[in-house]
This record gives C-alpha cells, sequence and structure tokens, in this order.
C-alpha cells in the first residue's frame, strides 16, 4: 500500500511558489503558473500542503 | 550570440543583476519562464523611498501611492505610530509592481541586455568536471542549452539554480511567512498611512497589511508562519479580518494574489560560475518579509561583481565572493538582527505585544525603519530584549 501522495488543484494554484520553497525533496514544480508534484519524488510530508494559503494542495491515494 | 553571463527571472533582483552586469562590460542573456514581466503579482507592493536615491527606475508610471508612515496596531487596538513628521525623512511608496518589474527589465534592455521570455531553465550544464557552464532550457516545446560562464539565480522564493549547484535554499516552515491579498475597491476610507495589525488570533507568527494603493482602493493582506499554518488558514484569516471591518463592507475585490515570503538566514550566495540573488539569496527582511529594497541593493553589487569577473575572466568561488562580501557589509547584519527580532518576537504574547505597544505609542522614533523601532524597544524593554543587545551594537558599527 502506497502513502497518499500531495496533488495540486491547478484550478485553484495561484502560483505563489511557497510549497516549491518548502519541499525538502524538491518534488515540486512550477509550470505554466501551476505548481505540480512528481509523485516519484513525494515523501506524503504533507508540509506543502499546510503551507498552501488558499489549501489548494490535499493528499490523494496513489493507485 | 553566446553570453557571459545567464540570469535565470526577471523579477527586481535578476533585471538589475543583469543590467549592471551589461552596463560594465560583460554579455548577458536574462531568461523567464513567464509570458509576461511581472504577471503575476506576488507581493504587497509596499517599498522604502530610499529607491529614489539609487536612480534605478525612471518615469513614475510604477508609483501606485506615497505614504506618510506607518501605523501598527497590537491585538487590543494600541497604536504606534512612525510618521513622516517625525522621522523628517523618505517613507514608503505602494507601488504597482508588474509596471515597476517591468520598468527595471526595460533599463536592463536599455544597457544592452537581451531577455528571452516563456524560456524555463530545466537544470544546470556541467562540463566534464562537473563545473557548471550554462543552463539547458525550454521555450514552447524546444530544448536548447545556453552556454555561459556565470548562471545567476534570480529565480525567487521557489529557486531551484540553488538546490542544483548544491546550495541548501529549502525552506523550514517557519522560516516562510504564506501569504494572500486582496486588492479591494469601493471602499468608504481614506488612509495615508501602511497599517499593520499584530496579534496571535489576527496573524499567527506574521501580520495584516493594508497599505492605501488608490483613493478607495487598498492592498489588503495577510502573511503567517508556515509552521503555524493549516491548509487555507491564511485565507480565512484574512477573510474573518475583513468582516469585522464595516468600511470593508461593500467593497469590490479586484484582484486575488498568493504569495511566500522567506523569513530566513542568507544562504551562501556563491559558488564556483554562480551567483544568487534576491529572494533565492533570501535577502529578505524576517520582521517585515520584505525584500524589495534588499533585491535592488544585492543585484547592483552583484552585477558590479560579475562584471570584474568577465573582465579578468575568472568565474571562481574566490572571484565571485567579492559579492558576498558587499552585501554582507551593505545589508548582512541587518538580516541577522531582523531574522533573531523574528524568532523573539514569536515568542510574545498578545498581553505582551500590548504592553509594549502601549509603552511606544507616543514615541518620537528618529527614522522610518525597522532599526528605529527594534531600537526603541531595547530602550524601553532592556531586560526583556536583552538578547539583542550585543547585536543592536554591531548593526550601528556597520551602518
Amino acid at each position: 500500500m502506497v502513502k497518499p501522495k500531495a496533488k495540486v488543484d491547478e484550478e485553484q494554484c495561484l502560483s505563489c511558489g511557497g510549497c516549491v520553497s518548502v519541499c525538502p525533496k524538491d518534488a515540486i514544480s512550477l509550470k505554466n503558473l501551476r505548481a505540480y508534484v512528481d509523485k516519484e519524488k513525494c515523501i506524503s510530508c504533507e508540509i506543502c500542503v499546510n503551507t498552501c494559503p488558499i489549501g489548494a494542495i490535499n493528499m490523494e491515494a496513489v493507485d | 550570440m553566446t553570453y557571459d553571463v545567464v540570469v535565470v527571472g526577471a523579477g527586481p533582483a535578476g533585471s538589475v543583476t543583469a543590467r549592471f552586469a551589461q552596463e560594465k562590460g560583460a554579455k548577458v542573456l536574462m531568461i523567464d519562464r513567464r509570458a509576461e514581466i511581472g504577471i503575476p503579482v506576488l507581493c504587497g507592493e509596499g517599498i522604502s523611498q530610499r529607491i529614489d536615491k539609487w536612480g534605478m527606475l525612471e518615469g513614475t508610471n510604477w508609483i501606485a501611492s506615497t505614504m506618510d508612515g506607518a501605523k501598527i496596531y497590537a491585538p487590543d487596538g494600541t497604536m504606534v505610530t512612525l510618521s513622516k513628521e517625525m522621522a523628517g525623512n523618505e517613507t514608503g511608496y505602494v507601488v504597482h509592481r508588474d509596471l515597476f518589474d517591468k520598468e527595471l527589465a526595460r533599463q536592463a534592455g536599455k544597457a544592452g541586455v537581451d531577455i528571452q521570455l516563456r524560456t524555463e531553465a530545466l537544470a544546470l550544464l556541467k562540463d566534464k568536471n562537473g563545473k557548471i557552464c550554462g543552463v539547458k532550457a525550454r521555450t514552447y516545446d524546444e530544448e536548447f542549452e545556453i552556454p555561459a560562464d556565470i548562471v545567476v539565480g534570480a529565480d525567487g522564493v521557489e529557486s531551484r539554480i540553488g538546490k542544483w549547484a548544491g546550495i541548501n535554499t529549502t525552506l523550514k516552515p517557519d522560516d516562510l511567512e504564506t501569504c494572500i491579498q486582496y486588492t479591494l475597491s469601493n471602499i468608504d476610507y481614506h488612509s495615508d498611512y501602511a497599517e499593520f495589525y499584530l496579534g496571535k488570533k489576527i496573524a499567527p507568527g506574521g501580520y495584516v497589511w493594508i497599505f492605501p494603493k488608490e483613493e478607495g482602493v487598498f492592498n489588503i493582506g495577510i502573511g503567517i508562519l508556515a509552521s503555524l499554518s493549516k491548509p487555507g488558514k491564511p485565507k480565512q484569516l484574512l477573510d474573518a479580518f475583513i468582516k469585522s471591518r464595516p468600511e470593508f463592507k461593500n467593497a469590490t475585490c479586484l484582484r486575488i494574489l498568493a504569495g511566500a515570503a522567506p523569513v530566513a538566514k542568507p544562504v551562501e550566495t556563491v559558488k564556483d560560475n554562480l551567483v544568487l540573488v534576491g529572494d533565492a539569496a533570501r535577502h529578505v527582511d524576517s520582521i517585515t518579509g520584505g525584500g524589495l529594497t534588499t533585491a535592488l541593493e544585492g543585484g547592483k553589487l552583484a552585477g558590479d561583481t560579475i562584471s570584474d569577473c568577465v573582465k579578468n575572466q575568472t568565474f571562481d568561488k574566490e572571484s565571485l565572493s567579492v559579492y558576498e562580501t558587499l552585501w554582507k557589509q551593505a545589508f548582512g547584519q541587518k538580516l541577522l538582527r531582523d531574522y533573531l527580532v523574528k524568532d523573539i518576537m514569536l515568542g510574545f504574547d498578545d498581553k505582551t505585544l500590548n504592553m509594549l505597544a502601549d509603552s511606544l505609542k507616543d514615541y518620537k522614533f528618529d527614522e522610518f525603519s525597522t532599526l528605529s523601532l527594534v531600537k526603541a524597544l531595547v530602550l524601553k524593554h532592556p531586560t526583556l530584549l536583552v538578547k539583542l543587545k550585543p547585536l543592536m551594537r554591531l548593526s550601528e558599527k556597520v551602518k
């Protein structure tokens, strides 16, 4: 069973870069003014989830 | 075309670095992944009028308003004022950050810098000995290499250039302010002051700000420490603050933006063939979360150093370290001092903040700065701020 991974709601993201700056695994990048999580690198620490000022990042189950 | 320098990020720090490096003889390319310089705005848009002295921006279209000072409100409403009348010198502007950034980029272009938008840095180029020799980039769907002797990371709070070069730029959650701001219009309220509201319930580890942008138009935002945040908490707290103020009842929102301000100790800013500037270098004041003046000041120092290195064809860490020495002389002590003040202030409960504000409410500040505020606090409460005293002496020396 794989732990849930961070997932950015692209509709909501305002591209502030906060999540990128706190990610301990360099798993998040900004592209076309949206943040994206690299699931392979994500360690499910949820730091980005708590950092997002508008609550646009959630933990999502991975198959 | 070959370049001596590639600057990644066309914000204020990148543009100023590029301009001064190019003006003194280096050939510079600046890239930015965005389609428009300055968009989206990710900033409260307040800046000290100290920048006037530096003459880096022409015209006035980037100035939205001039402020007369700051009013700081303790949790119980006690107000501390830093005003132009008391200080007798410059205070602050509210700027249009999109136009501000465009003017700085225009100045870089005027100096001869080539600027390429919609171009994203993907990785650092390294030669067979591991030496940095440019960046790999992508524009639209095309990937290509930009060889250069010096790479400048001006890629903001989310900087990855430093990480790729082996500098640990990852921020701890207690070294980041997570922010949201609305630009509200149709407000029946007049103020010529920047207003700051403190308190654990209002903004834990940060503050709410209200900046007067135009008549009836205000930037109202919040920054809280990420370590004290929960998903979406800044937005919930800002919405609650606005709801509690009758003057915002009929407001029309013109803009929503999110932001992230590093309130960390500065990192190592030079490596062989690499320089970090601006937010990427964590050149941000930890008390205010403001980084515009240090981005400009540091960018100029970086540009000057880089042009000397290009002239001498020396790109090693030692040669580039002149920049690090210069920014430490210019504002290094201030950044360190305010980082420690941030830590001390985090320990204050609302009662202490009320008491401190009460003791300063009639204080005549000698200048409009965080330094004069910290000085006053140390003067009034030597025991409370005993940890700061040696630092104050240090910063007096370098001032």
